[in-house]
């Protein structure tokens, strides 16, 4: 992997970028607090701080604004070209993915609120039994993504998209799971849907995450691994 | 939360972002700025000229070192790079313009379609005759505007009465997209024309004795935008039926009309591909600088 | 930028301020300074040409006005054509002179003796018998009648009817007498003496008698002269200029050429007329003070200048035309013939009519090739011995008459006349075919 150290002739032209990518940053590391206060109201039990989850997502859509503006107005000013352009539309495209994911933990405290304020009583515990290690998997994928961005860090990314393939095969059986609770109780449908949105949630983080990932390896390698199979994208990302 | 917050998430001490953050990325495979070989593919299947081991010596000095490239038929090419890079030099050495400075050398391989352009049967009046030229400053003559297109196909005979060469300056006009603003003024004098019309003008001339490559030196530095995109536009519609090698400064624009560009350094030939991808993802980290913004 | 610089900027603006005042007063008053500098120069200058341009027009002035004397001549048969048969041979050379007596007589019929007769024959020009005999072949109905006629004053009365004789000087001490002032006066009462524009300063050539002195020959030379001159010098400079600046290879050969043409514009012009003397005369045998040997000489001396010039006018189009034609396919010679050559044109002819009008100013060489002569008759031919106008100057600035100073004077305008009119041609030419590009 090649960076390189030079600073462009233009110096104010670094500092937007800087400042972009700090922001794309920024944004990283609250969407990751999100998900880790939303899946910890939900262990807690705790409605309150769900709520405040679902109303710090404004934050993140505050941030998302401002980001596709340092990003049009940078298009616009400084018209990059090569790196610059792949750093540009890579992290312009980063910020659409990590919205989402503020989204997806948005949801996950909407359920929170929505399974513990009803009147009806609390799911049992085997019902969430999937849910603490999928969010372990999703969170290690997004502050993974992020550590490579931060560190422009192909390696990471590959083992980001990696990743994803675990989390959708726990999806899967936690969804298989779900489903026999239901079938061996039908009292357990209401929550076990919740639950469901929950898993499915977690499941999109790791998608967006994965989505990341791919972007890093563009903007660094400067080849489009999407929608290609994991072979390809692990051979293009680390051919020299 | 701040920034500072996030990065020590991520695991990163504080110090750190602000450097990581101004650091950029390249996916250069050429990291050596030593490394003059050219990087890309310099052969194109249907070539129209073809140039190998190219030098050219102005005096002691050696202004192009072994360039080596083919012009495909029909496309756009650019060429572009720093100031005294020798791609000026290079493109003038196509149409032999550089034999009017007395102690420039050519040496090494030249072929317009299967004849070499420095072999002593060819004739440079021939020869600039089939590669035309357009110059960085619109230079028409102080004629009348119908003179100046005239002129090529005059001095060459191609043609034998009135009539027909009237149709020739009509048509050469249109081709140059300018006939509707100069239909009226034919008997004007070429230099009362605005600097775009002017530079039309030129190609209008140049495109009136049916060259098979034109050659433009910065076509577009002395304009305004509008005019600019003008010429881009007929540049684009004169692919068609002519070879174009476009000589230019402004990266934009080298990636506007260009099928395939070439980066030049100091006389060498660093890098040569398609247009999109010198633009978003160049090989040699001396091209990768040069379109960044990060040279010297 | 950091908050120190930031606050040192203002003081420092401050500072330049009060810096740039202290030396400002000074600046000023030295461009002032200049300027008076300027001023005075050129009111100088202006001084001297306007002292220069009125002593010669105030003293060439006059020069352009004769005096005629009406006398009542009696065509008489008996003296004309005696045999009376109109032999034109008879006519021609008949005693005009008698007649011209005759009539100055019946003006003044007390006049007796020997020496007051003389005195009053001396007020009518030596060529008043002359014009009679023009008259008379010309129409020999007048043989036989009477007429009134206007004929030329001597120069003596000429130069007396315009003040330039001091009525009060002694007798002895003026070139006219007591009773010739009287006999003037009487004619000047009378309206028989009056002041006519002298048409005879443009029509004849060159003459002892003042007032018989004409420019014509001399003009005639100077344009016999130029023409040689420009036929040769032009053709040859421009084709000179036109290979040194675009054909020649730059090396020591041309280099050398080009030092020499530079140094024939500084040779004195007298050089030039040793060499014509010595060549043009004595080894290809021309004829003496011909204009065509007048023209081989000035030819050489215009050539530099117009080479310099050509070169120069070349120079001054704009590469870009050159290379439009190049990039056209035009060949070298179509290059500077169609485009370059058209271009420079208006500074070549500018450059080769400054050439010219220094050429037609120029005396010292023709000195050496003979044209310095005294030469009567117009010249009507490239080889009629000649003289041009500058070297008539010369030569009428020598004699000791009171009316040749006169005459000089008109001349040296006649000379400014002309080389106004050239530079004011090369000035509308230029102006005319000056192109933008």
């Amino acid at each position: 992997m090649a960076i390189s150290q030079d600073a462009h002739t233009v110096k104010q032209f670094d500092i937007q970028l800087a400042n972009f990518r700090n922001l794309v940053l920024e944004m990283g590391g609250l969407v990751e607090d999100q998900i880790k206060h939303a899946v910890q109201a939900l262990d807690d039990e705790d409605i309150t701080a769900s709520r405040e989850v679902i109303s710090r997502d404004q934050i993140i859509n505050g941030l998302h604004v401002k980001a596709d503006e340092d990003c049009v107005s940078l298009i616009a000013l400084r018209q990059p070209l090569g790196s610059d352009l792949r750093l540009i539309m890579s992290l312009s495209k980063i910020v659409t993915d990590l919205e989402r994911i503020g989204d997806e933990a948005e949801k996950i405290a909407r359920m929170t609120v929505k399974t513990y304020d009803a009147a009806s009583s609390p799911p049992s515990a085997k019902l969430l039994r999937d849910v603490a290690p999928m969010a372990r998997l999703a969170s290690k994928m997004l502050h993974g993504c992020l550590d490579a961005l931060a560190r422009l860090d192909v390696e990471k990314a590959v083992e980001v998209a990696q990743g994803d393939d675990e989390l959708d095969q726990e999806f899967q059986s936690a969804l298989r799971r779900l489903i026999t609770y239901m079938m061996e109780d039908p009292r357990n449908i209401g929550h076990a849907i919740n639950v469901i949105f929950i898993i499915k949630a977690l499941e999109r983080i790791g998608d967006h995450s994965k989505n990341i990932a791919e972007y890093i390896i563009y903007l660094v390698k400067g080849k489009d691994v999407r929608h290609v199979g994991m072979d390809t994208l692990v051979q293009d990302a680390l051919a020299q | 939360m701040s920034t500072t917050a996030i990065a020590t998430d991520l695991g990163l001490k504080p110090a750190a972002t602000a450097a990581t953050a101004s650091r950029s990325v390249s996916s250069v495979e050429v990291t050596d700025y030593d490394n003059r070989q050219t990087v890309g593919k310099i052969v194109v299947d249907n070539a129209k000229m073809i140039c190998r081991g190219v030098n050219v010596y102005y005096g002691e000095k050696q202004a192009i070192k072994n360039v080596s490239l083919d012009i495909g038929a029909n496309e756009v090419i650019a060429f572009i790079g720093p100031s005294g890079c020798g791609k000026s030099t290079f493109l003038r050495c196509l149409n032999r313009m550089n034999d009017t400075i007395t102690t420039c050398r050519v040496t090494g391989q030249i072929k317009l379609d299967d004849d070499d352009v420095y072999d002593k049967s060819i004739d440079v009046v021939q020869l600039r005759a089939r590669v035309g030229m357009v110059f960085q400053k619109p230079n028409p003559f102080p004629k009348s505007i119908y003179e100046n297109v005239a002129y090529g196909p005059r001095i060459h005979g191609m043609v034998n009465t009135k009539a027909e060469l009237d149709d020739l300056v009509r048509d050469s006009l249109e081709r140059a997209g300018l006939i509707k603003e100069v239909e009226k003024r034919l008997n004007e004098p070429g230099t009362s024309l605005s600097g775009g019309q002017q530079q039309r003008l030129c190609i209008a001339r140049a495109i009136a004795v049916h060259p098979e490559v034109i050659l433009m030196d910065e076509p577009c530095s002395a304009l305004d935008p509008i005019a600019t995109a003008k010429i881009e536009e007929l540049i684009d519609e004169l692919r068609e039926n002519y070879t174009i090698v476009i000589v230019t400064h402004s990266m934009q624009q080298a990636a506007r009309v260009s099928q395939r560009t070439a980066y030049f350094h100091l006389g060498d030939l660093i890098e040569i591909g398609e247009t999109d991808q010198i633009f978003t993802n160049p090989k040699h980290k001396l091209t990768e600088d040069y379109i960044t913004g990060r040279f010297g | 930028m950091s908050k120190p610089n930031a606050t040192a900027v203002p003081t420092a603006s401050r500072d330049i301020k009060t810096i740039v005042n202290a030396t400002l007063k000074r600046r000023h008053a030295a461009e002032r300074r200049f300027r008076w500098y300027g001023l005075l120069a050129i009111s100088l200058g202006l001084i001297f040409v306007l002292l220069m341009f009125g002593n010669i027009i105030g003293k060439g002035y006059p020069a352009f006005w004769q005096s005629y004397i009406q006398l009542p001549i009696k065509f008489d048969a008996a003296i004309l054509d005696p045999e009376g048969n109109r032999d034109p041979h008879a006519i021609e050379n008949a005693d005009y002179a008698a007649l011209v007596r005759t009539g100055l007589r019946a003006l003044f019929p007390n006049v007796e003796g020997r020496v007051e007769l003389r005195a009053l024959y001396a007020l009518s020009s030596s060529d008043a018998p002359l014009e009679l005999r023009q008259q008379v072949m010309a129409h020999p109905t007048l043989i036989g009648t009477e007429q009134e006629i206007w004929l030329l004053a001597s120069a003596t009365v000429d130069t007396f009817v315009k003040g330039n004789i001091d009525r009060q000087a002694e007798e002895d001490h003026r070139p006219i007498k007591d009773n010739q002032i009287g006999w003037i006066d009487q004619l000047q009462a009378t309206g028989k003496l009056k002041q006519r524009f002298n048409t005879i300063l443009f029509t004849s050539g060159d003459s002892r008698e003042p007032e018989q002195a004409g420019i014509r020959g001399a003009l005639m030379g100077s344009f016999y002269t130029l023409l040689v001159t420009f036929l040769l010098s032009f053709p040859v400079g421009v084709a000179t200029a036109v290979y040194l600046e675009e054909f020649a290879p730059k090396n020591r050969w041309t280099d050398l050429i080009e030092v020499n043409i530079n140094n024939l514009a500084a040779v004195p012009s007298i050089v030039f007329g040793l060499l014509g003397l010595a060549v043009f005369i004595n080894f290809f045998g021309l004829p003496r003070s011909a204009p065509l040997v007048g023209g081989l000489v000035l030819s050489l001396m215009t050539l530099p200048v117009i080479i310099i010039a050509g070169r120069a006018a070349l120079t001054s189009v704009p590469p870009s035309i050159r290379e439009a034609a190049l990039g056209m396919g035009a060949s070298k010679l179509q290059m500077v013939g169609h485009h370059v050559l058209p271009l420079a044109m208006p500074g070549m002819l500018t450059g080769s009519i400054i050439g010219m009008a220094r050429a037609l100013g120029e005396s010292a060489p023709l000195l050496m090739i003979g044209m310095v002569a005294f030469i009567v008759d117009v010249p009507k031919s490239f080889l009629d011995p000649s003289t041009v106008l500058p070297v008539q100057i010369y030569l009428w600035s020598d004699l000791p008459e009171r009316a040749f100073v006169e005459r000089t004077s008109a001349a040296i305008m006649v000379l400014l006349a002309f080389m106004i009119l050239m530079n004011g041609l090369a000035i509308i030419l230029r102006k005319r075919f000056e192109r933008r590009w």
